[in-house]
């Protein structure tokens, strides 16, 4: 028996022969005159406008992004087997579209917006060009949200605000998707709508995600761009910019989008693999001229609007928009100086790095706090994290240095030990599990716990049992409490003593 | 194709400049299509590609091909093509020639394929309606392709107007399947 196909409806053919426009159009064409590793010349094409669409027979479609005196070089989206030398090409007239909207929430799409986990068409009414121009300076607002990553280690030192691009970057198995994970899965509840965009994954790691973001209930504010290491180099280049345009969706309704790109070394690589076939001359490790634009205009995208710009694009009164960015890149052998990351750096708005040395001493997340900024976040933090985690920085970084040089002297004085044993206790506070976002409060009470000395005698290999049994204690007795910092995040007096009242109950009647 | 073009490019344009002061535009297109058809022959490809044989010898052999048919200064480009190992690229030449030709003369090649032979009558309102929206003369050929089931597609260099039941056809598949 023939399978019943759901675009099979009588109602929907009817209304697809109403809508079928038949009249002839005047077109230009040209002729394949080459097919190579996804790349097709082509043979006339007059008219063809750069980034135009081409359309190839049997439903084939490519981008023309070699416009030479003689031919055009053009990428095939997706399969280029049926495509064959003197088969004609014809210009579309129009530019790369993908579907945007809440319908894709909870769905896996390819870079075409095409779904593909199986779960059946998706129904969408807008559509938007994958290449946009970033929004101008007047219809910027300054960074002064937060968009907690629910990692203590993250929002105490290098805070993120909504609308700001903050790099993670690190060598390979640094935890690195990980942290951008947690980071979806703590915006459950918040409203912000998250982008994740795979590139270049194996399709196995692609499965993994989706998985967990089901089993923590993300997958409902969460849409997944996957274009996998066996899709062409094309869908992997194009990847993020789809991404970015279903996230932009959310930012003209001014609403806050989080977008991951996980990771842009695999879109650098394939935009190398792209430019060379097309023969552009290659620069420095074979990147082409524009690689740098190539991620500048894409996290250029990332920003926060005004409610001008709001009411502009989407008729929302009173709203602002934003689309934080969260790329990833991954580093070689730590070699932060290489062509991509030094790019990726310059462009973004601060940098996670995530060592492979602390990864293996147990650090986790793996992040270097010395090296690791947030250049507008600290405007966005929540008071009391940033009243409270100002002295987590510095107590890390005289730790690391006086770590150094305890090595080699035998006998320290008290203050020097004193700091080093607190730097130690700072270091294994800072731990944290994955899959387990803390909320507000519960990260203010642990650096509270900390900064204000209760845990100098807690033994160093106990703090993380101490925090544990603090946290439930805490949100079971004092739930008022907790519930009150988590919604104003507001620092006083008052909050203060409520703290220190709390620590003093629990480590005086509660084990751990 | 696309890279022969490019190389064939200044060839025509020379030919073309030289044809323009001669004021023998039409000599000129005669003798290169003679040399451009025997160009393109298997048997003489081989001689004009052999290792070898000379650059003259090989620019001989054409000319002696085609006889009276050239003049001295089509012999001479011929010389030219021979000494710069052109000679196989005759018939881009020819195509870029009649290209620049066309447009001087401000016509365009037209290739009408319909599924029916067309009445005069027909071919006079399409050549006159394709005038008006070309805005240049048209030199219509027609041709006949029974698969396009009915109408026509029209040609013209790169622009292409498909008016066939079997475009329309193509359009309502693609419009049911998306």
């Amino acid at each position: 028996m023939q399978q019943l196909n759901p675009s099979e409806i009588s109602e929907i053919i009817k209304k697809r022969i109403d809508n079928l426009d038949v009249t002839s159009q005047a077109q230009n064409e040209g002729t394949v005159v080459s097919v190579f590793d996804g790349i097709v010349r082509i043979h006339g094409l007059a008219d063809v406008m750069y980034g135009e669409m081409i359309e190839f027979e049997g439903g084939k479609y490519g981008l023309a992004l070699n416009l030479e005196r003689d031919s055009v070089g053009a990428v095939v989206l997706g399969d280029y087997k049926s495509i064959a030398e003197g088969q004609t090409a014809k210009c579309t007239g129009r530019i790369l579209e993908v579907p945007t909207g809440e319908a894709l929430l909870g769905r896996v799409v390819d870079a075409l917006g095409n779904p593909i986990d199986g779960k059946g068409p998706i129904e969408t009414a807008t559509k938007a060009p994958v290449e946009r121009v970033a929004p101008g300076v007047i219809s910027r607002q300054g960074v002064d949200q937060p968009l907690e990553t629910g990692y203590k280690s993250v929002d105490s030192m290098v805070p993120v605000g909504r609308g700001q691009r903050e790099l993670i970057i690190g060598d390979r198995q640094t935890g690195k998707s990980a942290m951008a994970i947690d980071a979806i899965i703590n915006q459950k509840g918040t409203g912000v709508k998250c982008v994740y965009v795979a590139i270049g994954q194996k399709q196995s790691s692609i499965a993994n995600v989706v998985r967990k973001l089901e089993e923590h209930g993300a997958m409902e504010h969460t849409i997944i761009v996957a274009a996998g290491a066996s899709d062409p180099a094309s869908m992997l280049y194009l990847a993020p910019y789809a991404g970015c345009a279903m996230g932009e969706y959310f930012l003209d309704k001014g609403e806050d989008a989080l977008i991951v790109y996980d990771d842009l070394t695999k879109q650098a690589w394939a935009y190398r693999q792209i430019s060379l076939l097309l023969k552009r001359p290659p620069g420095r490790e074979a990147y082409p001229g524009d690689v740098f634009y190539l991620h500048s205009r894409l996290l250029e995208r990332a920003c926060r609007v005004n409610p001008t710009y709001v009411e502009r694009e989407s008729g929302v009164k009173g709203q602002t928009g934003s689309l934080t960015a969260l790329p990833i890149i991954e580093t070689q052998g730590g070699d932060v100086s290489a062509f991509v990351p030094t790019n990726v750096i310059s462009i973004t708005d601060g940098q996670i790095f995530l060592e492979t040395s602390l990864f293996n001493a147990g650090v986790r997340p793996a992040m270097n706090a010395g090296i690791s900024v947030s250049r507008v976040g600290g405007a966005a933090q929540t008071k009391i994290i940033k009243k409270l985690g100002g002295g987590i920085r510095l107590a890390l970084a005289q730790y690391r240095e006086l770590a150094a040089f305890a090595q080699f002297a035998s006998d320290l004085d008290d203050a020097t030990r004193a700091q080093l044993e607190f730097g130690q206790r700072v270091t294994e506070l800072m731990k944290q599990k994955q899959y387990a976002p803390m909320s507000t409060g519960e990260m203010g009470l642990s650096i509270f716990a900390a900064t204000e000395g209760f845990l100098d005698d807690v033994e160093v290999n106990k703090i993380g049992d101490f925090e544990a049994a603090l946290i439930s204690y805490a949100n079971s007795e004092f739930a008022e409490l907790m519930a009150k910092i988590n919604v104003k995040g507001d620092y006083s007096k008052d909050i203060a003593a409520s703290l220190k009242e709390l620590v003093e109950k629990f480590k005086s009647t509660q084990a751990w | 194709m696309a890279e022969l073009t490019t190389l064939a490019r200044p060839y025509a344009k020379a030919a073309f400049a030289e044809a323009v002061e001669q004021n023998a535009l039409v000599q000129w297109s005669d003798m290169l299509s003679i040399a451009a058809q025997f160009a393109a022959d298997d048997e003489l490809e081989k001689v004009l590609v052999h290792p070898a044989l000379t650059a003259e010898q090989q620019a001989t052999a054409l000319t002696d091909l085609c006889g009276d048919k050239l003049n001295q200064s089509g012999k001479n480009f011929l010389m030219i093509l021979g000494e710069n190992k052109r000679l196989t690229l005759l018939p881009q030449i020819v195509e870029a020639f009649e290209e620049l030709k066309a447009a001087q003369e401000h016509a365009v090649d037209v290739t009408v394929t319909s599924a029916f032979e067309l009445t005069d009558a027909q071919q006079e309102t399409l050549s006159q309606a394709l005038k008006n929206k070309l805005q240049c003369d048209v030199r219509l050929t027609g041709e006949v392709d029974q698969t396009l089931v009915g109408g026509a597609i029209i040609r013209a260099g790169d622009l292409v107007i498909d008016g066939s039941v079997r475009g329309k056809l193509a359009k309502l598949a693609e419009a049911m399947n998306s």
